[in-house]
């Protein structure tokens, strides 16, 4: 498959999403196994990039700034001065989102046969799926800022339309809406970011904008500004610290679309584009520094959210988050493999852990962790692959989210506040996953009539879950040489991602001690603490109240947020309120209409039947006419 | 030769005994006359200046039988609704008529 069929990978989703919106009703199963087959082939052409890259890489052909394959003029005006290209733009960033895409999506809809049976709007469920897939996928291979932006707000799109699925319960609309409205705030800086950088560039396409930067040819401090609105965008879409209060909301949806969207694909769009742009970023070390601290805040106040939150789906959410911060910090750092191989683990193990929660509360028809408890008896299966999805989130060796978690601090080693930081959020990871796993699946139930239903998922659901085990099991080892070469990632994923300056892995055994032993540490504090019946849990909340209230009310930001609206947005919305209603409508709009009238009702006297008045008026303008000819040629 | 200035002050003479009978006359028959005089003096305009400035062509007398045929044509639709006024009111005094304003 060649570079220039690339943009097929995008095209067959959307196409599905077509034949589903129209006929999915007329279809045998209402079309589901359209949409998996279709997202299997999708998998197999992502697998043919990639090999496809590995060829030119390995021959030494590739051309290390990526293959630019230019689909077509889309929109040229003033000769070029405005041109949009619909380009597609293959490097390896691209390469690990279209894998981590492909493979998540083809999983999460396997086990969405299982999980949506019986659903109303089945059909319409896989539609949209196959719709976020397409514009994912279109994200992740456009080569073109403007393209990008429009990939980016129909993964928005597609988010709102399946956050609010069930639109009939409130909450769900709700969410949909706060979703839709927080992303949207960042998306118009992102716009604003695109602008500025065009303005001065005068080309939307990436590697030029990378080129015209590293070639000095921004002024600093107006480059520093165009890439913090930049960053707003992906503030916005990787919910980070400010408008990271969408994201927990979001899990009214089903769960395997938060698996999906808001967990391994969707909200890591942002962790994409500034890797895309971080060369660019590099120019401008104010705007990379923006990019770490706002990672560091996001990760560490996600990860003490993420110790009190109650509902198995917000645990995991506000550890995605967390989660999503340590991406921007390992970019912040200008460390993009280490960033990008964080999010190619990240996605696997999180869909993992998703997925399996979708499979108790498919059980239990519960999601509040303390209604659940003892279901190891009951759902074997989803219990081991979901430990092994937890271990691999808190960073036990061997599984994948040591080796990425390990390389982003091996990217901090020369800054010690981020270090240590970033030490404590990986112990606070520790200590929250493993209370999820002891309160879920392990203790007592405490809940006997959720317990007594509860059963193990149907294969259709398990073997996604299996799958994403083994992956999150093995994939940190794409870090050394050999296995990524094997995998189709030349040189492992460190020189997957740039080319042009491998970074060679080598095991840092002193930092990787370090590593286990917070997780370890973190491990053993939750299982002291929430082993058995959790009393001591229970009784450690008494020691600080208001700490525990803090984080409970998650750091007040929803009720700043909430006041915010109704104070500010709110009241300026009733004074111009009041602006419409008398000046727009009552001088405007009425006030026209009433001058009119007024002059009507003064005016129709002219009109008096009498065919002499017509007669002697249409001679009177005759002559005026003939008058005014006869004198002015 | 009859100069020119003669046909012209006839038919101005013409228009204007027409233009006076429509703005004064109040029967709706005779309004019908006083426009057809004023045809009548744009017809005869027209034929007295195609014969001297421009005799070698028929423009201004063909336009005349223009004139006078859609005249024609004009008179028989005036008449009939002249006639349905008539039949209506009585009367056909073009002050009676007079419902169709505000």
């Amino acid at each position: 498959m060649g570079m220039e069929q690339v943009v097929l990978l995008p095209a067959i989703p959307a196409a599905i999403f077509v034949v589903l919106a129209l006929f999915s009703p007329l279809l045998p199963r209402r079309g589901d196994w359209l949409a998996v087959v279709g997202m299997a082939v999708v998998v197999v052409l992502a697998l043919a990039v990639a090999f496809h890259f590995q060829d030119f890489f390995g021959h030494g052909e590739f051309d290390p700034s990526g293959e630019n394959a230019r689909a077509f003029e889309w929109l040229n005006l003033s000769n070029g001065l405005f041109q949009i290209d619909l380009s597609t733009y293959v490097d390896a960033i691209t390469v690990v989102m279209l894998l981590v895409v492909s493979i998540v999506a083809l999983m999460v809809m396997i086990y969405s046969v299982g999980y949506m049976r019986g659903e109303a709007r089945y059909g319409w469920y896989f539609g949209a799926l196959s719709f976020f897939t397409a514009s994912m996928l279109l994200l992740v291979t456009a080569g073109n800022l403007m393209v990008l932006y429009f990939a980016w707000e129909a993964v928005g799109l597609a988010s709102f339309l399946l956050i609010g699925f069930y639109w009939e319960r409130r909450s769900a609309a709700e969410a949909a809406k706060k979703a839709f409205i927080t992303t949207r705030i960042g998306d118009v800086g992102l716009l604003i970011g695109i602008i500025l950088l065009w303005r001065e560039a005068g080309t939307f396409d990436i590697q030029q904008i990378i080129e015209f930067a590293e070639g000095g040819g921004f002024d600093q401090r107006y480059l520093t500004v165009a890439m913090l609105f930049l960053f707003m965008g992906a503030v916005g879409k990787s919910a980070q610290f400010p408008l990271h209060v969408w994201l927990p909301d979001a899990m009214e949806g089903p769960t395997p679309v938060s698996a999906l969207i808001h967990a391994a694909t969707m909200v890591v769009a942002g962790v994409y584009l500034v890797a895309r742009m971080l060369p660019v970023f590099d120019v401008v070390l104010v705007a990379r520094d923006v990019v770490l601290y706002t990672g560091l805040i996001t990760a560490f106040m996600a990860a003490t959210m993420g110790l009190v939150a109650s509902d198995i789906k917000r645990v995991l959410a506000y550890s995605t988050v967390s989660q999503l911060g340590f991406m921007f910090v390992a970019l912040g750092l200008g460390s993009p493999t280490a960033a990008m191989f964080h999010l190619f683990t990240h996605a696997f193990f999180k869909a993992l852990l998703f997925l399996g929660s979708g499979s108790v509360i498919h059980a239990t028809h519960q999601q509040e962790i303390e209604q659940l408890g003892g279901l190891w008896r009951k759902q074997p299966l989803t219990t081991w692959t979901f430990v092994i999805g937890s271990l691999a989130l808190a960073g036990v060796i061997p599984l994948a989210g040591f080796w990425s978690k390990d390389e982003i601090l091996h990217a901090a080693n020369h800054n010690l506040p981020v270090f240590v930081t970033l030490a404590v959020t990986a112990g606070l990871t520790a200590i929250y996953t493993t209370r999820l796993v002891l309160l879920t699946f392990f203790g007592e139930p405490r809940n006997h009539h959720a317990y007594e239903h509860a059963h193990e998922s149907p294969p259709i659901m398990t073997l996604p879950l299996l799958v994403l085990a083994a992956l999150a099991a093995v994939a940190g080892f794409v870090i050394y040489e050999g296995v990524g070469q094997a995998l189709g990632f030349a040189g492992g994923i460190g020189q997957l991602i740039f080319a042009h300056e491998p970074e060679v892995f080598h095991f840092d055994r002193d930092l990787a001690t370090f590593a286990l032993a917070v997780s370890l540490g973190g491990i053993g504090i939750g299982l002291v603490y929430w082993w058995g019946t959790a009393e001591r849990a229970t009784r450690a909340r008494g020691w600080a109240p208001e700490l525990h209230a803090l984080l409970v009310n998650r750091y007040y930001f929803d009720d700043l947020y909430q006041s915010l609206i109704n104070y500010v947005v709110l009241g300026a919305g009733s004074v111009i309120a009041v602006f419409d209603k008398r000046v727009v409508n009552e001088t405007g709009v009425d006030g026209g209409a009433q001058t009119v009238g007024w002059f009507g009702l003064r005016l129709k006297f002219l009109q008096t039947g009498r065919i002499p008045n017509y007669a002697l008026a249409m001679a009177g303008g005759i002559v005026t006419l003939s008058l005014v000819a006869f004198y002015t040629s | 030769m009859i100069p020119l200035e003669n046909f012209l002050v006839l038919s101005a003479i013409l228009f204007a005994l027409g233009f006076y009978g429509v703005l004064a006359r109040r029967s709706a028959i005779l309004i019908l006359i006083a426009v057809e005089l004023m045809l009548a003096a744009v017809s005869i305009n027209m034929v007295a200046f195609a014969a001297y400035l421009d005799p070698t062509r028929f423009t201004g007398i063909i336009f005349a039988i223009f004139v006078i045929t859609v005249a024609a044509a004009e008179v028989g639709l005036a008449l009939g609704i002249v006639l349905r006024l008539f039949r209506e009111r009585a009367s056909a005094n073009v002050d009676e008529a007079n419902s169709l304003k505000w």
